[in-house]
């Protein structure tokens, strides 16, 4: 582990080289304009979102602080509903689950899971000698680029045409040209060849229902019903913030996700309770239908209870990463996600860093980057208040770096 | 959570050893935050106050400041040989500057006369109010750095000295002022119970009250900078645009992204990465420059600097004012005029 001081200095020193590459900004440029114009679209198509959000603020503060209850109630409903459940208390502890639920020598497909990147989940499922895909397109490109995602919903927002053909073009050994049509059905094929071979598809969760067991998942590509729906295993990986009391709540904070994420409307939402099942022969239920034989949930605390106990930095946990924040602020623009912590990103994922993913001595420099400027608070649907909590972290900080 | 030794920039440092030691973060002396108001003849005791927190005096020495930073990256070095010097009485932050780069005075100048334009302004609209002698910095970059002991200290200094002086209200000439005024101290200490203004809010005000309207002396295209803290903290947007509005010959254009949705100019994180500070700088410049505008005015003089720099850098032919100037400009011509 290098000492605070080197990793403020690398930190920087990236952040700046990154701010002024030409070639990322014109990428950004165009994501950024895009995003305000889709973001924008949906609210003026939906206005009830945004009353809808301010519920869902209330309902999330409700929760953050009854998490250990919702545990157990979603735990019992899975179990119920047929699943197998764990509950790791930290990353180290979910990647020895998922370890040995999978073994060695085998294929995953993944859908995009930010709780799979807060652990490392990818490099550690591989050192165990598996093949681990991305599923999505944008993460499947930032896989293949060595690079770690740039963004909650738009992981490779940065990244131009011309770079994807050639990325495509080294994996493939033929040449793939520069036109997103073509390159989008190259990596559908290519993708479709993991999912019929895959052992264990890979998910996250986007919000969870406690009194169904129900994990919602929010997509475009049709990747991650594909990925959690054709292997005959399915493991779920879920950051205990993500529970909400009802079906009716999930639907709620579903709703608000895809909105800010600047979907109008989501092309798929999968519902998903347990492994498939049946009672078509004397309506006696047996699981392990068409879809998966087994469902695995893994709920991951990794720091949010500790972070939930913090009388302000909690504000954080009401997150529901849509990434809107991260569209309006001055420094992601110029830098993306090399302004954030590996997992998470901005000043919001510097107290998600120091709590959940890299600790405070990389959350130290991410947290004296935000320009406390309040843009992304205008934007966010939880109002999360970051210009209150950046001067919170900052003395959390001070006060470690007086000890 | 780990309990490991964390890392922070030396410039936190010295920063608060000198608003400890000379209230203010750059170790000026009382008469270069003063010398403003010489032959204003303003009173030093009062209700209500023109609290300028030393904000403006200051910025003229920040770029410099910056520059050394660059220079320097985070290498402690030099900067615990200058820390050494407070043993000895010295002033660090000023001196260190000098000594490596040259201080304008011009530029320190420009600030001064800011400052008197404001006071002029307040006088011109029928306000009265005192300055107080030996003004203290309100602590908001203790603040932003996390340092809130530091902050509670200057807190309670800063109360025992507008209790001695009999304040009870305080017209706050820059947004971070009456942000951390308004919103912060409360949360540090109990006693803090005085009225809060900003500065614009004031002006826009009396200019309501006196129904009269102003003319520049030529006609002028304008784009307005709503400094983040006034137009988000504060949320005082729609008083500078009040007050753009009673001045007829001046042609006022919305810059895209306004009030609420307002970009930062980079000066935040100037004194810790000065180089993203720039990049930033230049993005707003841009937008603002994109308005068509011949000047874009702003309302806080870190706003004022870091956007002059931005639009140095982009070599765009925008000029970058306060408010204030406008203001006062228009002011003075009806005062001609009556």
């Amino acid at each position: 582990m290098p000492e605070p001081k080197q990793i403020f200095e690398e930190y920087y020193d990236k952040l700046l080289h990154k701010a002024q590459d030409d070639d990322m900004s014109l990428g950004l440029a165009r994501s950024v304009r895009a995003y305000r114009e889709g973001r924008a679209r949906a609210l003026e198509r939906f206005p009830h979102t945004i009353a809808l959000a301010e519920e869902v603020r209330r309902l999330k503060e409700d929760c953050v602080g009854r998490m250990d209850e919702l545990v157990q109630k979603a735990t019992a409903s899975l179990e119920e509903n047929g699943a197998q459940v764990y509950y790791a208390e930290t990353g180290d502890d979910a990647l020895k689950f998922i370890g040995e639920i999978i073994g060695s020598g085998k294929i995953l497909v993944s859908g995009k899971t930010l709780t799979g990147e807060e652990i490392g989940l990818r490099h550690y499922v591989e050192g165990l000698g598996n093949e681990y895909w991305e599923t999505d397109c944008a993460q499947l490109i930032q896989q293949l680029r060595k690079e770690k995602p740039m963004h909650y919903v738009y992981p490779s927002l940065h990244i131009r045409r011309e770079q994807v053909a050639e990325i495509l073009t080294d994996l493939l050994g033929k040449k793939i040209p520069p036109d997103i049509p073509t390159e989008i059905r190259t990596i559908r094929k290519f993708l479709r060849s993991k999912y019929f071979k895959a052992d264990f598809g890979i998910s996250g969760c986007n919000v969870m229902a406690a009194d169904t067991g129900t994990i919602f998942l929010l997509e475009s590509e049709g990747n991650i019903r594909m990925s959690t729906t054709v292997p005959p295993v399915h493991i779920a990986l879920v950051g205990i913030e993500k529970i909400v009391s009802t079906l009716h709540d999930a639907f709620n904070v579903a709703e608000v996700v895809w909105r800010y994420a600047g979907f109008t409307v989501p092309l798929y939402v999968s519902m998903i309770s347990g492994p498939s099942g049946t009672a078509d022969i004397e309506c006696t239920l047996i699981h392990g239908s068409s879809g998966p034989l087994e469902l695995h949930v893994i709920f991951l605390d990794n720091g949010r209870s500790t972070l939930a106990k913090d009388p302000i930095l909690k504000e954080a946990l009401l997150c529901i990463k849509c990434g809107a924040c991260l569209f309006e602020c001055p420094v992601f623009e110029l830098a993306a996600g090399y302004y954030g912590g590996h997992g998470y990103f901005g000043g919001l994922g510097a107290i998600l860093t120091a709590y959940m993913s890299g600790g405070f001595e990389e959350a130290a420099p991410i947290a004296y980057t935000c320009l406390r400027c309040g843009r992304c608070t205008e934007v966010c649907p939880q109002s999360i208040d970051l210009s209150r909590l950046i001067p919170e972290l900052r003395h959390r900080i001070v006060e470690m770096a007086r000890s | 959570m780990k309990s490991t030794k964390l890392y922070t920039p030396p410039v936190f440092r010295i920063i608060s050893m000198n608003i400890a030691k000379w209230g203010n973060p750059l170790g000026l002396k009382k008469s270069d935050c003063a010398s403003w108001a010489d032959g204003l003849q303003l009173p030093t005791k009062g209700k209500t106050i023109l609290y300028t927190g030393c904000e403006y005096q200051m910025t003229a020495y920040i770029r410099p400041l910056a520059e050394v930073l660059k220079r320097m990256k985070f290498r402690d070095t030099l900067f615990s040989a200058f820390s050494g010097l407070q043993t000895v009485g010295e002033k660090i932050g000023v001196d260190l500057m000098k000594g490596y780069t040259k201080v304008a005075s011009s530029e320190s100048e420009t600030y001064n006369r800011l400052l008197r334009m404001a006071a002029l302004t307040l006088k011109r609209l029928g306000i009265d109010f005192a300055y107080l002698d030996g003004e203290l910095y309100s602590g908001a970059l203790l603040y932003e750095y996390g340092l809130f002991d530091e902050l509670e200290e200057q807190a309670k200094r800063i109360v025992n000295q507008f209790k001695g002086a009999g304040v009870t209200k305080i017209i706050a000439l820059t947004p971070h002022s009456a942000e951390v005024f308004q919103q912060v101290y409360p949360r540090f200490i109990s006693n803090f119970d005085f009225e809060v203004v900003p500065y614009i809010s004031a002006v826009a005000e009396a200019l309501k009250k006196l129904g009269t309207e102003l003319s520049l002396p030529e006609p002028l295209t304008l784009t307005l900078h709503d400094p983040c803290h006034l137009a988000r903290a504060l949320k005082v947007t729609e008083e500078p645009r009040e007050v753009i509005r009673t001045i007829t010959n001046l042609d006022f254009r919305e810059v895209a992204l306004n009030k609420e949705l307002t970009g930062c100019c980079g000066a935040p994180c100037e004194t810790i990465f000065p180089e993203l500070s720039e990049l930033v700088a230049v993005k707003r410049a841009e937008e603002l420059s994109a308005t068509g505008a011949e000047v874009a005015a702003t309302l806080c003089p870190f706003c004022h600097a870091n956007l002059s720099k931005g639009v140095g850098l982009t070599g765009n032919k925008l000029r970058v004012a306060d408010l204030i100037e406008i203001v006062y400009q228009a002011l003075e011509v009806s005062n001609a005029r009556a």
